[in-house]
């Protein structure tokens, strides 16, 4: 019955997980840069929802309507800023500059807002769904089932909508799309600001169950990585399935094995998946290459 | 290390003002009684040191790590751990630290140097976050988060001194020994491998460089020094503690002070630790103290701006004055240099050493191609294909597009494994081999359809890159590739980078590379297509030339003016076989032939 439990509380910690990665993924996809500074817009984020608590008394689920769009905008800007001017460089000059980024609003939020762990008390998220000896707390079920809906949402606007179909096309062949006529730098705008939005909404749903400082983005980044990798980078079904392979797996050798060994079972696994299948469990074989000189 | 030319050469301003450079910053060492600024220095010349050999396959190589704290961090607790648990020295412990911290780079480099780009990035980082884990796992052994003190026993032996001067001095000598090492790999047959993968790997390949091993050397060599500096920094601080000691921040800061000082040069990281070191210093004693994270804020956008508007680096600014300094000072020499051993501006010597490894002997078979057959899932790219290769000859192949012509290339140059089938060179089987780098050693050089230059190097390094196949030492690799310049007339060109050449240029440059691995036969891949009628004509009386003096041309082309007047035999592959083989004269009237290329209903009326 343990382990029955242990796979519950695994999924529904995969589901924030996969919640996280899914704007990783589609950034990467789509624009071949890998974010480093995309653990920061999941710490702004939940800076954004938790000064909306403590300030204006706002419900965490209801401040999403601001802080998704406001991380949008933001996103956007940054990739006008930053980003665009790298489009054509390296792949190293990329990674460089969104590691300054992550240094600049790590440290931008530790000297606006201290290095104190905040978080909001919301008697609703501790509540708990039983389910024979099963438990579950509804903060998590609502991230878990969020997450499924994010990326199905996401799926189907990549694959029925104009903008998504011209988001795929880039991700195909930047080239060709331009070709064809696609404005690549409306496009890949829009793709930064949907990601960063979508890691707002990851921001806004976990904030109720984790604590928020400046640093926080550090720990999720990593995982996040390991899960985009193992699902395969650009994959969206594949994050999902990435974050709940990773998030059962942080479970169960967390109980089985030993809780401060649990990330290396987990870094293990990527580095071993990353060796046999760098395309990802779910993602095309030689993708990874695609796009990349 | 060092020649006797190059030893005569330290009264020329290249080299005594690096020397001079360093002896006053070693007397200035001297000088300094103030900790706070012996502090600073040993600082800088740690992280300049560090920083340079991350730059060894960082830079050079272009494989980003960021992992180098796993070097780091490994080599900081061997050494500490040996002298805490069974108290030996520290001096001593660092060879462990290397040794350990070699053993670890061929861990990591086996499986991590098949990743690419940012892939390779990632499980770098992977790697140092699984050593950080793990250390403070074994709490036992590393005494965890806790930390690990370090008892203070001032001793050379031990790397410990009462006053910082000493530490600087030994963090100096670090720094000199880590930019002897980056010179000397710069200036060597591995620095000229390792830039050359940076671009182009598959290139690299064909030109005999064993792509992995060069990567390998690189990491080994760079994970060693890492691991010295972590070693040598552990016995300042005495106290180590897995998150600072393992850190991400560790490995970025080394990468981040290589690229703002200019990634790939040999002083660029030192020139990085120099302004980056102070200022983040000056930033936490001025700022820091008051407002929390404020400098590392104004750090980090600094490095953005670099990235952005500076991304060859800092050094890119100064170099064009030093060099403009360095012709302006006087050379110091007792009797002047009547030497001929540097040809910068001179004439060159004609030689024809290249040539000299060329035994030809018209009437062997060189190279037989026996039933090979290669498969892309569903598509039959070479079906069953035989023929052979007499020594001399020129061999021309034509077919349409798709017929298998640049597949078969792959194959015989070890890039694809035929799925059956065997081909020999002079007898010995070479398919099963599947490694460009060693057949091309064996005597099988080429060139590519599309061409892959060395963009960021010039034309001359381009070439020693293929000299390197058979040459160890540079002076004589130089000496090749100039001759094989001269051979191909591009002698003019040999400091143009190589992104800058012609279309033409580039493929000449393809040619030139491939002929100074000291080639038997050379496979040609369309070396004209895209050339104007003259460039193709200078093409063709070279090809002929390159016979002339031995090589046996396998040449892949469109252009059947070339096809015509250089090939002794034509093949015609359609669709993956051969359609028929002869003299270019009767295979121009065969009607398959035109059927192939024309489709049905065009053959001649006549036929």
């Amino acid at each position: 019955m343990i382990l029955l439990q242990l796979i519950v509380n695994g999924l529904l910690l995969g589901g924030i997980y996969a919640l996280i990665s899914i704007g990783l993924t589609l950034i990467f996809g789509v624009m071949r840069v890998v974010n480093f500074a995309h653990g920061e817009f999941l710490m702004l984020s939940m800076y954004v929802t938790y000064f909306c608590y403590a300030l204006f008394g706002l419900n965490p689920y209801f401040s999403l309507l601001i802080s998704v769009p406001l991380m949008f905008l933001v996103g956007m800007a940054i990739d006008q800023i930053i980003i665009r001017p790298l489009r054509d460089a390296p792949s190293y000059m990329q990674v460089f500059a969104t590691v300054g980024l992550s240094i600049v609003l790590l440290n931008l939020a530790l000297f606006l807002f201290s290095g104190d762990y905040q978080s909001i008390n919301m008697p609703f998220a501790k509540e708990t769904l039983a389910m024979g000896s099963i438990s579950m707390t509804y903060a998590k079920l609502i991230i878990f089932f969020s997450a499924i809906l994010v990326s199905a949402v996401l799926f189907l606007l990549l694959k029925y909508t104009y903008i998504g179909k011209q988001i795929r096309a880039i991700a195909q062949d930047r080239m060709a799309a331009r070709l064809m006529g696609i404005n690549l730098n409306r496009i890949y705008m829009l793709t930064f600001g949907i990601g960063t939005a979508l890691v707002a909404i990851a921001g806004g749903l976990i904030l109720p169950v984790y604590y928020v400082f400046p640093s926080v983005g550090v720990y999720f980044v990593l995982t996040a990585f390991v899960v985009v990798v193992l699902g395969g980078m650009g994959n969206m079904a594949g994050a999902l399935l990435g974050g709940f392979i990773i998030g059962v797996t942080d479970s169960l050798s967390g109980y089985y094995i030993d809780p401060s060994l649990k990330e290396v079972v987990y870094f293990l696994i990527f580095i071993i998946v990353l060796l046999i299948r760098p395309s990802g469990l779910m993602g095309i074989v030689g993708a990874e290459e695609m796009g990349m000189k | 290390m060092m020649t006797p030319g190059e030893l005569k050469g330290v009264r020329e301003p290249r080299i005594y003002i690096p020397l001079v450079t360093l002896t006053l910053i070693f007397l200035l060492v001297l000088l300094t009684k103030n900790s706070f600024y012996l502090n600073l220095y040993f600082t800088i010349f740690m992280f300049a040191g560090l920083s340079s050999a991350w730059n060894i396959i960082g830079g050079f190589g272009g494989q980003l790590s960021l992992g180098h704290s796993a070097f780091c961090g490994l080599g900081a607790y061997v050494s500490s751990l040996l002298f805490v648990k069974y108290g030996v020295p520290p001096l001593f412990g660092t060879i462990a630290s290397i040794g350990l911290a070699i053993v670890l780079a061929v861990i990591i480099g086996y499986p991590c140097f098949r990743l690419k780009g940012p892939f390779f990035t990632l499980a770098t980082i992977a790697i140092g976050e699984v050593l950080l884990l793990l250390a403070v796992h074994f709490k036992g052994l590393t005494a965890g988060s806790e930390g690990l003190s370090i008892p203070f026993k001032p001793s050379f032996v031990n790397l410990c001194f009462e006053s910082k001067t000493p530490y600087a001095i030994v963090a100096f000598c670090f720094m000199l020994i880590t930019l002897g090492v980056s010179t000397w790999i710069k200036r060597g047959r591995l620095g000229y491998q390792l830039v050359a993968l940076r671009d182009e790997d598959q290139a690299a390949e064909s030109l005999g460089v064993n792509t992995s091993k060069a990567k390998m050397m690189g990491l080994i060599i760079s994970g060693g020094l890492t691991a010295l500096g972590g070693s040598i920094f552990a016995q300042y601080v005495l106290f180590l503690e897995p998150h600072s000691e393992f850190s991400l921040s560790v490995s970025v800061n080394l990468a981040l002070i290589s690229m703002v000082g200019g990634m790939g040069t040999i002083v660029g990281p030192a020139i990085g630790s120099l302004l980056l070191i102070p200022l983040q210093e000056f930033l936490r004693t001025w700022i820091g103290g008051s407002f929390q994270g404020l400098y590392f804020v104004i750090y980090g956008a600094l490095l953005i701006l670099v990235v952005m508007f500076m991304p060859r680096g800092i050094i890119d600014f100064f170099s064009g004055p030093y060099k403009g300094l360095l012709a302006k000072l006087p050379v110091f020499s007792g009797k002047p240099d009547a030497g001929g051993e540097d040809s910068r501006g001179k004439a060159l010597p004609k030689q024809v050493g290249m040539i000299e490894t060329i035994r030809p002997s018209k009437t062997d078979v060189i190279l037989e191609v026996e039933a090979v057959s290669k498969k892309f899932g569903g598509l039959l790219a070479i079906n069953n294909l035989s023929f052979s290769l007499n020594a001399g000859e020129i061999f021309g192949i034509i077919g349409p597009n798709g017929a298998g012509k640049s597949t078969l290339f792959n194959v015989l140059s070890g890039v694809y494994r035929p799925d059956s089938g065997l081909f020999k060179f002079k007898g010995q089987v070479l398919s099963g081999i599947h490694k460009s780098h060693v057949i091309c050693r064996l005597g099988v050089g080429r060139t590519f359809q599309l061409v892959k230059p060395f963009e960021n190097i010039t034309v001359l390094e381009n070439v020693m890159v293929g000299a390197f196949c058979r040459q160890g030492k540079s002076a004589e690799a130089k000496r090749l590739a100039l001759e094989v310049l001269d051979f191909v007339g591009m002698l003019d060109k040999k400091d143009s980078p190589g992104h800058s050449l012609t279309l033409a240029d580039k493929k000449r440059l393809e040619l030139a590379r491939a002929l100074a691995t000291g080639p038997e036969i050379l496979l040609l891949d369309e070396v004209m297509a895209g050339l104007t009628a003259y460039e193709i004509g200078e093409a063709i009386a070279l090809i002929k030339k390159i016979r002339d003096h031995g090589v046996t041309v396998l040449l892949v082309e469109h252009v059947m003016q070339a096809i015509m007047s250089l090939s002794d035999r034509v093949m015609v592959l359609a669709e993956g076989s051969k359609i028929t083989e002869g003299a270019p004269q009767d295979i121009i009237h065969d009607s398959r032939v035109i059927k192939a290329y024309l489709g049905e209903g065009y053959e001649p009326a006549e036929a």
